[in-house]
């Protein structure tokens, strides 16, 4: 019931980007009742969306034929707003896609294109000057708070890796996930052996 | 004379005859139509939209699809498939009560959506369509509601085109003790209570947690849906089994 109450939350935030970028609409004419299919791997679940026109909408545990279907974590799908990183991580086995690559690429320009006129949506409610301003005041305190949190996160990963020792370094756990998926693979032929042997 | 079983029907805990219970079912759905969107959220807290959700998800209808929402009511799934089937396919919103279909006709073109739906008063009993018409047929907490159980499934997979599929989204039953318990006594006394203070009709209400006690569980419906001729036949509890959506396919 979490996905569907998922699925619910990234549809309505997906038709308020539609209101507040118009662009978008244009961007997505091609995509018009294709559905896209998303399995996570990390959450071992489908959802899909399909854009009928106006709107968005959004499956939890979708278990139907899609036009295309992507799998990947959700780390790498945060790389898609680069559409030019599709084949890259396709390459890298970081993504499979089976069906129409073109639909997948659309997506990803539309959704990399964004840029949403906060001032101009703001200044409705404020006016054009201080909604100007507090979008100015906005940014710079986004970047400040960029470097911040890096420099932050930075000194802590040092610390937990390397002198408190509480976190393992990403390549280990790297390691620690092949290791289980070669594992998982061995069980599986096991089991179609056992299978095999009992059928016979 | 002491009546037959065959001619005799279940309305809640009542007994009444077969040929009755149309008409107090009718009469409970006059009653709440005005009131029943509203009254759907307050009962369920908002989740029945994310029931009838996961129906949508697991209808996988397509642009081009013909589709039979059936006891649609207020046109809740019939929104979703209207989108989705575009200009290109159709939607009916089958009811037998036209008050339910009136203000489910009333809110779709408030929304914007004329062009591929239609509104039919229809018995699921003998639905009024030529053999092997639609894609899709969906039916969200109407079931318990009709009279045979039976020759509706019947009904339904005589028009569903080959590879068509049936969706049944209705309440059921529960196998957790503590959820059972809370549950009834949430239908019990507060669902009546409530329906007494917001639509000023508490005995539609009592009938609508009698009729959920007296609905086939998961397993009978779906040998039920076997029986109609159903193939890969399956179903999905939510909620615990409060809710049970039930798929069934036409080959």
């Amino acid at each position: 019931m979490i996905e569907v109450v998922a699925s619910a939350i990234v549809e309505s935030c997906l038709n308020r980007l539609l209101v507040l970028e118009p662009e978008l609409t244009r961007s997505l004419e091609n995509c018009k009742h294709k559905v896209i299919a998303v399995e996570l791997r990390d959450w071992q679940h489908t959802f899909a969306l399909t854009y009928v026109g106006h709107q968005f909408i959004v499956f939890s545990q979708y278990q139907e034929h899609a036009d295309c279907h992507i799998s990947a974590s959700l780390e790498t799908l945060t790389k898609l707003t680069n559409p030019s990183l599709l084949t890259q991580l396709i390459r890298q086995e970081k993504l499979d896609l089976e069906g129409d690559l073109q639909l997948a690429q659309n997506y990803s320009s539309a959704f990399s294109n964004i840029h949403i006129d906060w001032a101009e949506h703001l200044s409705r409610y404020i006016g054009d000057a201080p909604a100007q301003q507090v979008i100015n005041s906005t940014q710079k305190a986004h970047v400040q708070g960029k470097t911040i949190g890096s420099s932050f996160k930075s000194t802590v990963t040092q610390l937990c890796q390397d002198e408190l020792k509480v976190t393992i370094h990403p390549l280990e756990l790297e390691q620690y996930k092949m290791h289980t998926r070669h594992i998982k693979n061995q069980a599986a032929q096991l089991e179609q052996r056992i299978q095999l042997l009992l059928n016979r | 004379m002491k009546e037959s079983p065959q001619d005799t029907a279940d309305f809640g805990y009542k007994t009444v005859d077969r040929e009755e219970k149309a008409s107090l079912v009718a009469d409970v759905f006059h009653s709440v139509a005005a009131k029943y969107d509203i009254m759907n959220d307050l009962m369920s807290f908002g989740v029945h939209r994310l029931w009838k959700r996961q129906a949508i998800a697991c209808s996988g209808v397509r642009k081009g699809h013909k589709v039979l929402d059936l006891a649609g009511g207020t046109g809740d799934l019939t929104a979703k498939f209207s989108q989705l089937v575009t200009e290109s396919g159709q939607v009916i919103l089958g009811d037998i009560n036209d008050s339910m279909l009136k203000v489910g006709r009333d809110k779709l073109r408030d929304l914007g959506l004329v062009g591929n739906i239609e509104y039919v008063q229809m018995n699921a009993e003998a639905l009024p369509f030529p053999d092997n018409s639609f894609d899709v047929i969906t039916i969200a907490f109407g079931l318990r509601n009709v009279t045979d159980k039976d020759a509706a499934l019947r009904s339904m997979y005589r028009i569903l085109k080959p590879g068509g599929r049936l969706l049944v989204l209705e309440f059921s039953k529960t196998n957790n003790e503590a959820l059972s318990k809370l549950y009834d006594l949430y239908s019990f006394n507060l669902l009546p209570t409530m329906g007494k203070i917001i639509a000023n009709d508490s005995e539609s209400y009592r009938y609508l947690a009698e009729s959920i006690r007296m609905h086939p569980d998961q397993e009978t419906l779906k040998s039920m849906m076997e029986e109609a001729g159903f193939e890969q036949t399956s179903y999905q509890n939510m909620t615990g089994g409060i809710v049970a959506l039930h798929r069934g396919f036409k080959y």
